[in-house]
């Protein structure tokens, strides 16, 4: 459903693009976790995605339509994102924000149908914000205020989801469940999610496929089991300090490397 | 609902008020011949010429210019993303009256034809003044509202407020120094200065501006959330504040030529609409915004004309009275002003 060709991203202004070359495609259900360092071009890479950049070479197609040249309004009722960036508003509610979601479905008043009521009560139930609801956004804690937006981007009923970092202000357990959570949505609702992490743990274990940025311009794309057992994902995380394991399929940090200084 | 309600009681509110004004003043008439005086029924002539000729114009201003200024309220706290957003607090009222004072002047210096040529289309020219005056404010803060926060917004606009109204008074000395007496009592607030034939000309940008408020109300709705997530949503960001602040010049411009720089009115109306509306959904502000913002120009307007002993007293003093003790509140304990610090 979604394929990439010869796809390059970065910014116009800095030369040469931090990616280019990209192939690759995911199909309905697919369960796509991004992974690569800080600076590695996770973030540049999923706006490009969306739409919300343009690439500097390349296409990519969702649904066999290029995602640049489609009309705003089309582009919205297929692609939701929810991005690293804070979403601040004065005055909206929690169910204001999830409720905006469906402006790209509704008429010129934005007054919502109940096929909108419906898709926005399924995606605050599977989040379980009903007891905050109707709290101001403002007023949320950082964990609380992730699952909002992850609401948010499931009530917009996309065919398309681009998540970037969204469990960074989560506790572990509640990680565990939002990423396994939207996994299932995945396959239910036959949507492509992209999820960008630095829980290289929990996405190996979870993800149907990852897409792997080494931070020097390489792609690799693979199930989580060959790309570790490759070397890949060692290659693109390994420092000094920390090495990955393949066969324990976890980090560990060598005693050898650089003591913190005292 | 709660919008028809809380509508429906500030209509009423609203007629209350007015009425309320249109008998009370200096000379006190009975409620019946004010009534009678409006539906053209039996009444007396000078009841007729105090109510229609006198008191109709300045209640008529108040509610235009009040509505006007509550809907560019709700417009530009969702477009700076700005709880204390407002014309006035942001220095469009006053970029207007400086836009009309450097007009005025250049008449003046230019001679009594560019005087007279003012004069007679007095509705049109000062209004398009004023536009400019507005226009070059809100660009200029929208630019500035990038890169500095609410708070630093709101003392930039207060300051600029400050100077283009000294700017404006050395202006207008000058222009009545060169022989164009016209507009020199005109830089406090008030609804009473506008002549019945004005009215018009402060409606017609109002009404068109209203009209460009309601069609941007759903994609402004979404700019709430940010830049990213409006184009995410299908928004066109770009045009969506280009049609934002010319719906905003369009509603404010023509309040600053014919009523001078109404304070307070579009900053706290917002607010009022967003806890009776219990959304920020500006379609459904907007309504409220405008009667909130009437009502409280009219109120204000009411106290201003009361029957005290010794006149007067400006407009902008009261509604000071009214208006700052809640954008205190509002900068104390607006969970959207504590974040920006």
């Amino acid at each position: 459903m979604l394929d990439l060709k010869s796809l390059a991203v970065g910014y116009r202004s800095a030369g040469a693009p931090l990616l280019s070359g990209i192939e690759v495609s995911a199909d309905a259900g697919d369960f796509i976790c991004i992974l690569g360092r800080n600076g590695s071009g996770k973030s540049t890479l999923m706006r490009t995605i969306a739409g919300l950049q343009p690439s500097l070479g390349g296409v990519a197609r969702l649904g066999g339509e290029d995602v640049a040249s489609m009309r705003p309004g089309t582009r919205a009722r297929r692609i939701a994102v929810m991005l690293t960036e804070r979403a601040f508003n004065p005055g909206l509610r929690v169910e204001d924000v999830v409720a905006l979601a469906r402006q790209p479905f509704t008429g010129w008043e934005g007054r919502l149908g109940d096929g909108d009521r419906a898709a926005i009560a399924d995606a605050v139930a599977v989040m379980g914000i009903e007891p905050f609801r109707r709290r101001y956004f403002n007023s949320l804690s950082d964990g609380e205020r992730q699952r909002v937006m992850v609401a948010r981007a499931l009530a917009q009923t996309p065919r398309l989801m681009i998540l970037d970092e969204i469990t960074a202000f989560l506790d572990l357990p509640s990680r565990v469940e939002i990423m396994a959570l939207l996994r299932t949505q995945a396959k239910e609702k036959g949507q492509v999610i992209l999820l960008s992490s630095h829980d290289l743990d929990l996405s190996l274990q979870l993800a149907d496929s990852v897409w792997l940025l080494d931070g020097a311009g390489g792609f690799s794309v693979g199930a989580p089991d060959a790309l570790s057992r490759s070397g890949a994902v060692g290659r693109a995380f390994d420092t000094d300090g920390i090495r990955f394991s393949p066969s324990q399929g976890r980090f560990e940090v060598s005693t050898s490397g650089p003591q913190p200084p005292r | 609902m709660r919008v028809r309600t809380s509508s429906a009681a500030l209509i009423a509110a609203l007629a209350a008020v007015s009425l309320l004004t249109l008998t009370y003043g200096q000379i006190a008439l009975p409620l019946a011949d004010t009534l009678g005086a409006l539906t053209g029924t039996q009444s007396s002539d000078l009841a007729r010429q105090i109510v229609l000729e006198i008191r109709l114009p300045r209640v008529a201003a108040a509610i235009i210019a009040g509505g006007a200024l509550g809907m560019a309220g709700v417009l530009m706290q969702a477009l700076f993303r700005n709880p204390v957003a407002d014309a006035w607090s942001l220095g469009l009222l006053a970029g207007g009256q400086f836009g009309v004072a450097l007009t005025v002047t250049a008449a003046a210096f230019a001679g009594p034809a560019a005087v007279s040529f003012l004069t007679i289309f007095e509705g049109p020219s000062i209004t398009l003044a004023a536009a400019a005056g507005v226009a070059v404010a809100a660009v200029f803060m929208l630019a500035l509202g990038r890169r500095v926060g609410a708070i630093t917004l709101l003392v930039i606009g207060l300051m600029l407020g400050f100077t283009s109204q000294g700017l404006t008074s050395v202006l207008l000395h000058f222009a009545a120094r060169a022989g164009g007496r016209v507009y020199g009592g005109w830089q406090d607030a008030s609804f009473a200065a506008i002549a019945p034939a004005s009215l018009p000309w402060l409606l017609a940008p109002i009404v068109i501006g209203a009209a460009a408020a309601v069609a941007t109300a759903k994609p402004l709705s979404s700019l709430l959330l940010g830049e990213t997530y409006a184009r995410s949503l299908g928004v066109r960001v770009t045009s969506l504040r280009h049609a934002v602040l010319a719906a905003t010049v369009l509603l404010v411009a023509p309040v600053v030529a014919f009523c001078g720089p109404v304070s307070f009115v579009g900053l706290i109306a917002p607010h009022f609409a967003r806890a009776l509306a219990g959304t920020a959904r500006i379609l459904l502000l907007l309504p409220l915004a405008a009667l909130g913002g009437a009502l409280l120009a009219v109120a204000g307007d009411a106290i201003v004309h009361a029957p005290w002993e010794q006149h007067f007293l400006h407009l902008n003093n009261i509604l000071a009275i009214l208006g700052a003790p809640v954008v205190i509140l509002i900068l104390i304990f607006s969970p959207a002003v504590r974040q920006w610090r």
